[in-house]
This record gives C-alpha cells, structure tokens and sequence, in this order.
C-alpha cells in the first residue's frame, strides 16, 4: 500500500495536515465562529425574552380581565342596587304625594263644610232676625188698627218690604 | 489496469526540504488547502453581517452544525468546561470533513486516507489529554488507571490494562478513519477502473454502482468525521471527569 510503503512523504504530510489545522483554528475560532456564535446567542436570548414577555403580558392580562370582572359585577350589582333604590323612593314619594293629595282634599273638604256651616249658620242667624223684625213690625200694625182684609195683605206686604228694604241696606 | 492503490501515491509537486526534511507539497496538501480555503470562505460569507438575528441559508446551515457540535461536545465534556474546547472540537470535525468530503472529487486526494495524517492527529489529541488530565488534576490525574470499585488485589492487573486501552485509543482512532477513507476510495477506485475498462453494454453497471457508492461514500465522509471528534470529545471528557 502506498500510504505504508512512501515513507518519504510522512513528514510533508504531518507537517502541513497540522500546521493547516492550527491555522484554520485560528482563523475559524477568530473570525467564523464569534458571528455565528453571537448570533445563535442574541437569538436564543431574543426568543427568551419574547417569551417572557408574552408570558408576563399574559399574566398581566389574566389579572386585567380579572379586574374588569369584578368591576363589571361590582357594577352591575351597585346599577341593581341604585334601581331597588330609586323604585322604592319613587313609590314613598308616590305613596307621599297621595297622603298630601288626600290630607289637602280632606282639608279643602272640611274648609268648605266649615264655611257652608258657618254661611248657613248666618243666614239662618238672618233670617231670624229678619222674621222677627217682620213679626214685631207686622204685629205693631194688626195692633194699631183692625184692618180688613185688604189692608192686611197691604199692610203685610209693606212689612215685607220694608224688611227687604232693611236686608238689602245691610247686604250693602 | 492502474491498480486500484495507485491512486493514493503522493508525488511531489513543489519540492521542499528544510534541513534535510522534506517538506514537498503534493496532491494531498493542495486538495487539502483548496478544503480549507474553501470551507473558511463560506464561514466567511454565512457570518457576513456578523450574524444576523434573521439568518440566510448559509448562516442557517452552519448555525445548525455549530448547534450539532455544541450539543456533543456538552454531552460528553459538561457545559462549562465543553466551552473552552468548543472551537477545537468544531475546527477539528470541519477539517476532518473537509479533507474526507474534498476526495470525493475525482482528480482529488483525501489526505485523511493516509495513516500518517490521521495517526498525527490521533497522536496529538492523545497528548493533548495528557495535558489536560494533568494540568487540571495534577499526579491524582493517574487515578484514571484505576476504575472506580476495583478491589485492591486487582490494581496491578488492572493498571496495565487501563494503560493498554489508553495508547490503544490514538490507535483505533487513526485506523478507524485511515481504514474507512482508504476503503472506500479502494471501491470507488475498482469500480471505476471496471467501468472505464468494459464496453459501454455492461460497462454503464459499474459506473452506477460508483455513482451510488460515491453517495454512500459522502455519508461516510460524514460519519467518520463524527465519529472520530466524538472520541475526541470523550477522551478529553474522561480527563475532564476522571471516572
């Protein structure tokens, strides 16, 4: 086999295989490897901190969606809370206003009974004092004279005038 | 017929000798460099922009390898210390490749082929563990020749083995791939030599199987190239780890 038997070519081939070996290293491990490296590490990095943050967005969406659940039910609950509220008010108020309503009428009632008592009262009072007047002023003319039948009714009517004469000047 | 062996015969090209030593550059070397530059030009151009974030198809192929290379050399040196030797073990399985990958090209020569290459280069990793071993575990580093839970009255039995398997290891290691590269230029060599030497009626059978062996041949480039710094990668993680 030539690879046992050329011996002459063994130290030519050590020499330049490692030298070319060290040299590639050198040039591999100083200006190939740091760019590949640097960029399989900023992407590594890049990805773990894309994943971290759209973990932490997740949870602080978690926790958002959390509060504005609980705000909604806080206030729908407060929304149900200020309907039961404002429906009993408006039915106190309502139940208030009729009291009012029925005490005013019940007042304008009894006002208006009082008056038309008391209107009735006076006229009654009146017409007492007139129907005295007239029997007082009709008796002193029988008394004066016996007077026939004409002269009654002339007589009676005279008093009925006079009395009517007598409530008009007082109406006045 | 050339024999099928003819093909790995090294003729110097430019003669050199420095103090008697000859240091000629042949076939071998040339294919060698041209690997190299090669292979150091597209590095080059995937890691252009400095890497981008967003990768080309370049990039993306050699960040794979790189990914590829870095998985092993943590699985068998550890996080921390794989680090330090990430760029030799990646510089040496790209040369490694390159040299078994650049013979596949007819005309060329696949300097991984010769024993001598492949046995410098098993030789040196067997050094450089010795370094390693040493330098960080100082004289406890020959607690290596004794495996764990061996009783006492086994040591001596034991001590001599453990050093066999260790000078066995550069062995096996330059074999393997010497064997492996040599074998399969051999086929393709015979292969083709049967193709070009029949009529075209049944010569066409031999240069399909070369063209399908040559496509076994590329896995095999491969394949050995894993290999060979994986082994790497364990021997300097035993070093590392001691036991």
């Amino acid at each position: 086999m030539p690879q046992f038997e050329q011996v002459e070519v063994f130290s030519s081939l050590i020499f330049w295989s490692l030298l070319s070996f060290g040299i590639l290293f050198f040039l591999l491990k100083r200006y190939a490897f740091p760019p590949i490296l640097e960029a399989l590490e900023s992407r590594e990095k890049k990805i773990r901190g894309d994943i971290d943050g759209a973990e932490k967005l997740r949870e602080e969406a978690r926790v958002l969606k959390e509060n504005l659940e609980q705000e909604l039910k806080s206030a729908h609950d407060k929304a149900k809370t200020i309907v039961q509220m404002a429906n009993s008010e408006s039915k106190k108020i309502q139940e208030k206003t009729l009291e009012e309503t029925q005490a005013k009428v019940r007042q304008m009632q009894n006002d208006v009974e009082r008056e038309m008592e008391t209107s009735r009262n006076k006229l009654l009072g009146e017409i007492r004092s007139y129907t005295a007047a007239l029997t007082i002023a009709s008796t002193e003319k029988f008394l004066k004279k016996a007077l026939d039948d004409k002269e009654k009714k002339r007589l009676a009517e005279e008093s009925i005038e006079e009395v009517i004469k007598e409530m008009q000047q007082r109406t006045n | 017929m050339d024999s099928p062996l003819h093909h790995f015969e090294l003729h110097p090209i430019i003669p050199i000798s420095v103090m008697g030593v000859d240091l000629s550059i042949n076939k071998a070397i040339l294919a060698m460099w041209i690997g190299c530059a090669l292979v150091f030009g597209l590095f080059m151009l995937a890691g252009k922009k400095g890497g981008s974030v967003v990768p080309s198809k370049l990039q993306s192929i050699f960040e794979i390898a790189m990914e590829f290379i870095q998985g092993m050399v943590e699985e068998f040196i550890g996080k921390e210390e794989g680090k330090k030797y990430f760029s030799f073990i990646a510089s040496l399985f790209i040369f490694i490749l390159t040299c078994n990958l650049i013979g596949l090209i007819p005309g060329s020569y696949t300097i991984t082929s010769q024993l001598a290459v492949t046995g410098a280069f098993a030789f040196g990793i067997f050094i450089l563990t010795l370094v390693i071993g040493f330098a960080k575990h100082g004289m406890h580093f020959l607690s290596i020749l004794v495996p764990p839970g061996v009783p006492k009255i086994m040591i001596p039995l034991m001590v001599p083995i453990e050093i066999i398997s260790m000078l066995a290891r550069p062995i096996s290691l330059s074999v393997r791939l010497f064997a492996n590269m040599t074998a399969g230029h051999t086929v393709l060599a015979v292969l083709f030599g049967l193709a070009m030497s029949a009529s075209i009626w049944i010569g066409w059978m031999p240069f399909g199987f070369t063209v399908i062996i040559n496509g076994l041949e590329i896995a095999i480039a491969f394949i050995q190239a894993y290999i060979f710094t994986t082994l790497t990668c364990v021997y300097i993680g035993d070093v590392i780890k001691l036991h």
